[in-house]
């Protein structure tokens, strides 16, 4: 078989998929990316067992069918390296032998059976559900929810998004039992209740080829796999299974004191007086008397210390609670809006974190346990 | 203010610190009491086959005797060792004596155990200015209320006394001035370093550290990047300074207790079983004492003399029994019993108010 195709578009696709392939996988095809050419396309698939990623891109100039897989590392970095081009694909279906002819001169790899190549897992579809919704909403439900996830090899439910439809909303969650996030849509909405854990590798595939997606995104799902369907993109994945703990539970829902911080010059303050916080624990305080909100940290090994005296709106008693760091800024650095309401019990209890406009079809909360000084 | 003054405040700042040791005590108390054994080979301790020296004198320290050696390998290297059984309400007796004696000059007197104790004379009961002086005075009269003599280490600061006082052991003084601290410790070797262990030691040879001046080639960052915490002990005392004040009360650190067993033990039954009376004896003495930690220690030293230890802490402190012995049977699980088991200890640290009890913590969601 053989056929000619533009070399940016080409690697645009490619890029796309080869997040997917794993450099070191057990099974020797997965380093390759499939080829499969038929009915005036070329669809490219890569895979790592647990999701599996599907372009394709319409060719005119194209002789024969058939499939094949390709290396993907060197595929991709010569591919880099062309200026645009047209090349062609020049394949002996006997020898496995492909030549990729170019302007200048030709580049020839061995090929493998594209028939070895590991087949997309089908959703069963007398237990399938089925949702629709913009491309732009799955991105931020996964992009709001995604750094919150676990690495916990003892609670694989925690490695992922859960994705939770109802008649009132869709709602992302993640959580890696430090942080919280919540995040629903009001505009998204199914007429049954179902919900699937999106393990956060696939979610990361998702999240990169979304954003190169207009229309809509269509989602079917078992017990087993999602099959996500997208106007140039298609990803399969098996999902996490078991059960999401009852998040509603934990969050506290008439934290009394609700402070209102400027979200950028908290975060900004967080990276300066962090860098005098103890290595280990990275501990800052954050004291609220009034307008007032002190961040402070302190090292005593190295009696280092920092303050700074940032404003806020807050008419309650006094208090202060400590929080890790880097888990307050990562946290206010995935909030939309400028202003943020905290909304805090006592130091012992989580803190909640909610953007000041919080109204609309959005509805975004973030939950932060906080450190405790003497335990 | 004019030079004189000046020279006045900067030794104002500098501290008199004396380290009273005494000389192979348990040993020579012995040697002491009964005076057929003086000029001989003796040690404090049981002969039998898992017997372990408390203490040596000097004569049997000439043959390689050192305390904490197993009896039957001092025999080995010297086989006229006469062995003493321990009379520790003596040994307590005389150490309260010394202690009596210390304290008329300061009540700053920090005793490290039975038979040494460091004193803070900077300023002192006697008014006397100068320390070598004092240490004199206070090992003059040990030796005519004790019969017994001590030995004296005196510079600026604990680490620098504790090891003055090695170097000219037995009954002797030594004496180093502020501006001879940086020079002695630079040409010390690591393994005579208070506070540097074996194995610290060999882990500081492996990185090229042998001597002080060694060890003051490093960054605060690199030491505590390869030693952790310690580090800036490391930091500090290479460059002579050691801040620490000489607490009068000591806090305690821990509570435990150890058993060597008659025979060794070889099945899991008899570990057990021993385990349980460990677990017993120490929560005798930690409710009886009142004190709980939030750390528990399970060590185990076997036939061949390589000990283990394995531990735990905990949030909140230990406070039950039941708490103790699930924990204590969690770490012995730890452990990979192929060798018989010479010994075994349970301890208690992280007590309850001290220091690096407040190291932050991290709270959790608490799903269900």
């Amino acid at each position: 078989m053989k056929f000619v195709v533009s070399s940016s578009e080409l690697l645009y696709h490619l890029q796309a998929v080869s997040r997917v392939v794993s450099n070191k996988s057990t099974i020797p095809i997965l380093e390759n990316i499939l080829f499969e050419l038929g009915e005036g396309k070329l669809t490219i698939t890569a895979s790592d067992l647990e999701s599996t990623m599907v372009t394709s891109m319409a060719l005119d100039n194209i002789e024969g069918d058939g499939t094949i897989a390709l290396p993907a590392k060197i595929l991709l970095e010569t591919l880099k390296k062309f200026p645009e081009q047209p090349i062609t694909f020049d394949i002996a279906m006997d020898t496995k032998k492909v030549d990729i002819i170019t302007d200048k001169g030709k580049f020839s790899v061995i090929g493998l059976d594209g028939d070895e190549f590991p087949e997309i897992p089908s959703i069963d579809a007398d237990k399938a559900s089925r949702l629709q919704v913009p491309a732009s909403l799955a991105l931020s439900g996964i992009n709001k929810t995604l750094f919150a996830t676990a690495d916990d090899e003892l609670r694989p439910v925690m490695n992922g998004i859960l994705i939770e439809m109802s008649p009132e909303n869709l709602t992302f969650v993640a959580s890696d039992s430090h942080k919280l996030v919540r995040y629903q849509r009001t505009d998204a909405t199914t007429e049954f209740t179902s919900s699937f854990i999106l393990p956060k590798k696939p979610a990361s595939f998702l999240k990169n080829v979304l954003v190169k997606e207009d229309g809509d995104i269509s989602i079917e799902f078992d017990d087993k796999n999602a099959f996500f369907q997208m106007e140039n993109h298609q990803l399969v994945c098996r999902l996490v299974e078991g059960n999401y703990p009852s998040y509603n539970a934990v969050i506290p829902q008439d934290n009394p004191n609700k402070i209102i911080i400027n979200r950028q010059e908290v975060v900004n303050s967080l990276g300066r007086v962090s860098l005098f916080s103890n290595q280990a624990s990275n501990l800052v305080k954050l004291s609220i008397d009034g307008d007032d909100l002190m961040v402070s940290a302190q090292d005593i090994d190295f009696s280092i210390s920092a303050y700074e005296k940032l404003s806020c709106q807050y008419d309650g008693e006094p208090i202060e609670i400590g929080f890790k760091s880097a888990f307050l800024a990562e946290l206010l650095d995935n909030i939309s809006s400028e202003d943020v309401v905290m909304e805090l019990a006592d130091p012992a209890r989580a803190g909640i974190f909610l953007p000041v406009d919080n109204e609309g079809p959005e509805d975004e909360l973030m939950l932060l346990m906080p450190m405790m000084i003497n335990a | 203010m004019n030079q004189e003054e000046n020279i006045q405040q900067e030794e104002n700042k500098v501290r008199k610190i004396i380290h009273i040791d005494m000389d192979a005590f348990f040993a020579s108390v012995e040697q002491r009491d009964f005076p057929e054994l003086k000029g001989k080979a003796i040690v404090v301790g049981s002969p039998s086959l898992r017997g372990v020296i408390a203490a040596a004198s000097y004569e049997a320290r000439k043959f390689g005797v050192r305390s904490a050696m197993p009896s039957q390998t001092a025999l080995k290297k010297c086989p006229q060792l006469i062995f003493q059984n321990h009379r520790f309400d003596v040994y307590k007796a005389v150490s309260k004596q010394v202690m009596d004696i210390l304290h008329d000059y300061t009540d700053l007197v920090e005793p490290l155990s039975i038979d040494e104790a460091f004193l803070d004379v900077t300023t002192n009961k006697k008014n006397l200015r100068s320390a070598t002086l004092i240490a004199q005075e206070i090992r003059q009269r040990i030796k005519e209320e004790t019969q017994l003599t001590a030995s004296a280490g005196i510079s600026v600061n604990k680490f620098v006394a504790k090891i003055a006082s090695d170097q000219n052991k037995p009954d002797g003084v030594f004496v180093i001035k502020p501006n001879e601290v940086v020079p002695f410790i630079e040409k010390l070797p690591i393994k005579e370093f208070f506070g540097v262990g074996k194995k610290t030691a060999e882990k500081m040879n492996k990185l090229g550290i042998y001597t002080g001046k060694d060890l003051q080639a490093w960054s605060l960052n690199g030491l505590v990047r390869s030693f952790g915490k310690v580090g800036n002990f490391f930091y500090s005392i290479s460059r002579g300074v050691d801040d620490r004040p000489v607490r009068p009360n000591r806090t305690r650190k821990s509570v435990g207790i150890e058993n060597t067993f008659y025979e060794d033990l070889n099945t899991d039954e008899e570990r057990l079983e021993q385990l349980n009376v460990l677990i017993d004896g120490l929560w005798n003495r930690s409710a009886r004492r009142d004190i709980y930690g939030r750390t528990l220690t399970l060590k185990v030293k076997f036939s061949d003399f390589i000990q283990q230890t394995h531990s735990k802490t905990l949030l909140n402190k230990l406070t039950l029994k039941d708490e103790i012995a699930s924990i204590a049977k969690q770490l012995m699980q730890e452990v990979k019993f192929d060798k018989k088991v010479r010994l075994m200890g349970l301890s208690i640290s992280n007590l309850e108010g001290e220091e690096t009890n407040s190291q932050p913590v991290q709270l959790t969601i608490d799903f269900d």
